[in-house]
């Protein structure tokens, strides 16, 4: 029977090649527009480290010796705050050591030349860390080794970088023991690692959020970079008694709350004990009271920071929920074209009927039959969708670059398909199905 | 014909008037939406500028952190950018428009107790300098001027009485309750201490920096501070050419530049020199990606409900095919099914416009929750409405006419 019924939605589609097509394009149309939308939105908002992501989290202790602004601005402007803290907390958790594994994190920029200076990247974006950024955050190393506590502690001139700066500075892609100059001091190549950019970068959000040409390039010791003359470049506030603004591009972390510093906290009970170490650790600070500040400490996890952080953009959103209005539309539509053509065929459907088909076969044959023009919409739909992401992936937004399609998502769109045409076959099939046989046959 | 027997039909057969409603709806909420949106996209894109936008080379990204440019390196700057051929007037600012980078946030109060955010630029002689039109007042007096500097010298205005100020016009007619600004005081709410503002001069238009907010009759709100550009972390350059010597210029003031703070500036950090336009091009290219997108979603919403309701009229009109000829047997004219199908289109379109609007709003409390987007104002449903009426007379009326050339013989036919 279903065969049958099956045979007859087939016949059916051809029966009517207009209203077919038509019927087929509005599908096409309204489930391309709404897959570009949920693919770039499903892109920005996926787990940057799947797997690490969930044990990650951000620490911060706010002491900055400053009156907290309570300035409130009419035209909307807010200063960001990246919840950095200044370097003598930095080294203070850092040694106290009461996380699985800790690190400090700032992005800097430097030119990187080659030792013998022939070969030269100019304005880089470089990390500034600590041991353990590499086993926390999920970087895979090529060549050589990952540097250790006692070189953070030591000050020692050494870099990690990637594949792709090796090639481009040495001609090669293990470059271990090889040196590299940053401002006026040489740094020996004790490994190489993959390129590495998870995205969003969320672990140096005031440099970039998302980027489609890649990441940092080069990682350090921060007690090093420090001591070669190389700084953050931007600070979430100053102590009141430095003179020196510090922004654009320069800041002291001496002075400045501009280091990050993320821990990894495999347990909910570990969570829980370094929350309470932070609140500890920030009530000790005195002096902050001076300033007419509370001690606050705050630990996020990569979810909420990302929250936070307002990392996804409004306007991406957006056209998710326009494109989703507008494939209800297109759904309506379908829904009242296959109305017609079903009950155009009432002749057809009266004598099935009065042969004896039961109303859940003519029922089901009309299902079928919207299922299959869906389907058709859905094959159609998916050259659209590509369409559509390579027009956004030209737009020369930051993250547009980032829109594509994933296995998941390609899924998605024949699920959604299948699901569009059974929603919007159930009207009119039931509506279909429900002719009086005696009635048909008569006036046919 | 009574309108009775157009709503008895409708409510005989009803699935095929709903639908059509719904579509109706569902269109008109996102065509309300959506056209709202690129509204508040388009406002800031046709705002006049008030500069000589032809004239105007723009530097920015200057910054010097760790140890701020001197007094003297910037005056150098000015003197240097003066001597290049075909500048007429050059001045550091700080400020400026088509430059978000530097933002200047002041906060304005009017005698009358309104509240203004408006956007600052600072420098001297920029009346001059950006081609601006005073319309009423003066400009800012050499003596008046005093230095200003990010990480630098920065005086207060703590003595001598209020600071001098030039507003525009439509901060003139917002601030003050005749629009009689001249010579009249405005406050900062922000600072208690603050002397305030005295208004010496107002100019015609002055489009902010701050381009999000350039909606809603806030493109203007835009202020000039007298205040000279003096020992600073941050430097920008507003430069005045001939039109016709432009792009000579632009080539040369890139060399001064170059020459001036190439070696100040820290690694990562470059200048940006170029023109006015080039500029305003930039800015808006986003602007113009979503009203790409917009007139996309526009044209898409609009073709799928026309030939919705093509294909459920027409397929309507064929059921009814007999009946229409009854009708045309007993007298009816051409006319007359013509307008019963475009009265029972319009009836239809009406309550579905109705729903649609109610929709619109709803849609638009939705947008204003996740997004940051002004409210729908009422004034435009009814634009939603009479766009969607016409489309859904302009979709009916072929199968209208198709309807009225239904010749009275049907009627005997198949009977």
């Amino acid at each position: 029977m279903f065969r049958y019924n099956l045979e007859l939605a087939f016949r059916g589609l051809r029966g009517f090649p207009k209203s077919t097509v038509l019927v087929v394009l509005t599908v096409a149309l309204g489930l391309s527009a709404c897959m570009t939308t949920l693919a770039l939105l499903h892109v920005l908002s996926a787990d940057p480290l799947p797997g690490r992501s969930e044990h990650l989290y951000l620490a911060w202790v706010d002491t900055v010796l400053a009156k907290p602004t309570n300035y409130q601005s009419l035209n909307g402007v807010t200063q960001a705050n990246y919840r950095r803290i200044k370097l003598a907390d930095a080294q203070a958790l850092l040694s106290a050591h009461r996380a699985v594994r800790q690190a400090v994190v700032a992005n800097m920029a430097a030119d990187e030349i080659s030792a013998d200076g022939k070969h030269a990247q100019r304005a880089q974006l470089i990390l500034a860390t600590s041991a353990d950024f590499v086993p926390m955050f999920g970087v895979a190393l090529r060549y050589g080794r990952n540097w250790t506590a006692a070189e953070d502690a030591a000050h020692a001139p050494v870099v990690l970088i990637d594949t792709e700066l090796a090639q481009k500075l040495f001609g090669t892609v293990n470059a271990v023991g090889r040196r590299v100059r940053l401002r006026n001091t040489l740094f020996q190549v004790v490994g190489v690692i993959a390129p590495y950019a998870p995205q969003p970068h969320f672990y140096g959000l005031d440099s970039f959020i998302f980027s489609s040409d890649g990441g940092e390039n080069l990682y350090l010791p921060y007690t090093a970079a420090l001591d070669a003359g190389l700084s953050p470049r931007s600070a979430d506030g100053c102590d009141a008694s430095y003179k020196t603004v510090s922004r654009l591009g320069w800041s002291d972390p001496a002075h400045c709350a501009s280091l990050g510093f993320w821990v990894q906290l495999d347990t909910p009970q570990q969570v829980a004990v370094y929350r309470s170490y932070l609140t500890h650790y920030v009530e000790q600070h005195k002096a902050l009271s001076g300033f007419g500040k509370p001690a606050t400490s705050q630990l996020f996890s990569v979810a909420q920071w990302l929250k936070l952080q307002h990392v996804v953009p409004d306007s991406v959103r957006l056209n998710a929920g326009l494109a989703g209005a507008f494939l209800l539309l297109c759904m309506l539509n379908v829904a009242g074209l296959l109305a017609a053509r079903f009950l155009h065929r009432s002749g057809e459907t009266g004598i099935r009927r009065a042969l004896g088909a039961p109303r859940r076969a003519v029922f089901q044959q009309y299902l079928l039959e919207a299922a299959a023009i869906s389907m058709l919409g859905g094959v159609l739909a998916l050259p659209l969708t590509l369409l559509g992401l390579w027009i956004l992936r030209r737009q020369g937004s930051d993250f547009s670059g980032l829109a594509r399609l994933d296995p998941l998502m390609f899924g998605g769109l024949f699920v959604m398909a299948l699901l569009v045409g059974v929603l919007v076959g159930l009207l009119p099939a039931w509506r279909a199905s429900a002719v009086e046989p005696a009635l048909q046959v008569k006036s046919a | 014909m009574s309108i009775r027997i157009l709503f008895s039909t409708l409510r005989r057969h009803s699935m095929m008037p709903a639908l059509v409603l719904l579509q109706v709806a569902v269109a008109c909420a996102i065509l309300c939406n959506v056209l709202f949106l690129v509204w508040q996209q388009l406002q800031p894109m046709l705002a006049p500028s008030g500069v000589a936008g032809n004239q105007l080379i723009l530097v920015d990204r200057l910054a010097s952190p760790q140890r701020a440019f001197t007094t003297a390196e910037v005056r150098g700057g000015e003197v240097a950018l003066r001597e290049v051929p075909g500048v007429r007037a050059a001045t550091a600012a700080f400020g400026l428009p088509m430059v978000r980078g530097n933002l200047m946030d002041i906060a304005l109060q009017g005698p009358t107790g309104v509240k203004v955010g408006v956007n600052g630029y600072l420098g001297a002689g920029l009346i001059d300098v950006l081609g601006l039109q005073l319309v009423a007042g003066r400009d800012f007096l050499p003596s008046e001027y005093r230095d200003f500097g990010i990480g630098g010298t920065h005086e207060k205005w703590s003595a001598g009485g209020p600071q001098p100020i030039i507003i525009t016009q439509a901060l003139a007619k917002r601030l003050f309750a005749n629009g009689r600004a001249l010579g009249r005081l405005l406050t900062d709410p922000s600072d208690k201490n603050d002397l305030g503002y005295q208004v010496v001069g107002i100019v015609r238009h002055l489009l902010r920096n701050q381009l999000g907010l350039a909606t809603n009759g806030r493109a203007d709100d835009t202020v000039l501070l007298a205040r000279r550009i003096a020992s600073t972390s941050t430097l920008s350059y507003a430069v005045r050419v001939e039109p016709t010597l432009r792009e000579a210029a632009l080539r040369s003031v890139r060399k001064v530049i170059q020459q001036h703070f190439g070696a100040l500036l820290p690694t990562g950090i470059t200048a940006r020199v170029s023109t006015y336009r080039s500029r305003r091009e930039a800015v808006f290219k986003s602007q113009r990606a979503a009203l790409g997108l917009f007139a996309g979603i526009t044209l898409a919403v609009v073709a799928v409900t026309v030939i919705g309701i093509m294909g459920l009229t027409g397929f309507w009109v064929q059921k009814r095919t007999r009946q229409i000829g009854i009708r045309r047997a007993l007298g009816a004219r051409r006319a007359d099914i013509l307008r019963y199908f475009l009265a029972e289109n319009a009836l239809i379109v009406s309550i579905g416009v109705a729903i649609g609007m109610l929709l619109a709003y709803l849609g638009n409390a939705l947008l204003m929750h996740y997004y940051e987007l002004a409210r729908l104002p009422w004034s435009w449903l009814p634009i939603g409405a009479v766009v969607m009426l016409l489309l859904g007379q302009l979709a009916v009326l072929g199968p209208a006419l198709r309807a009225a050339a239904v010749p009275p013989v049907v009627a005997t036919r198949s009977v």
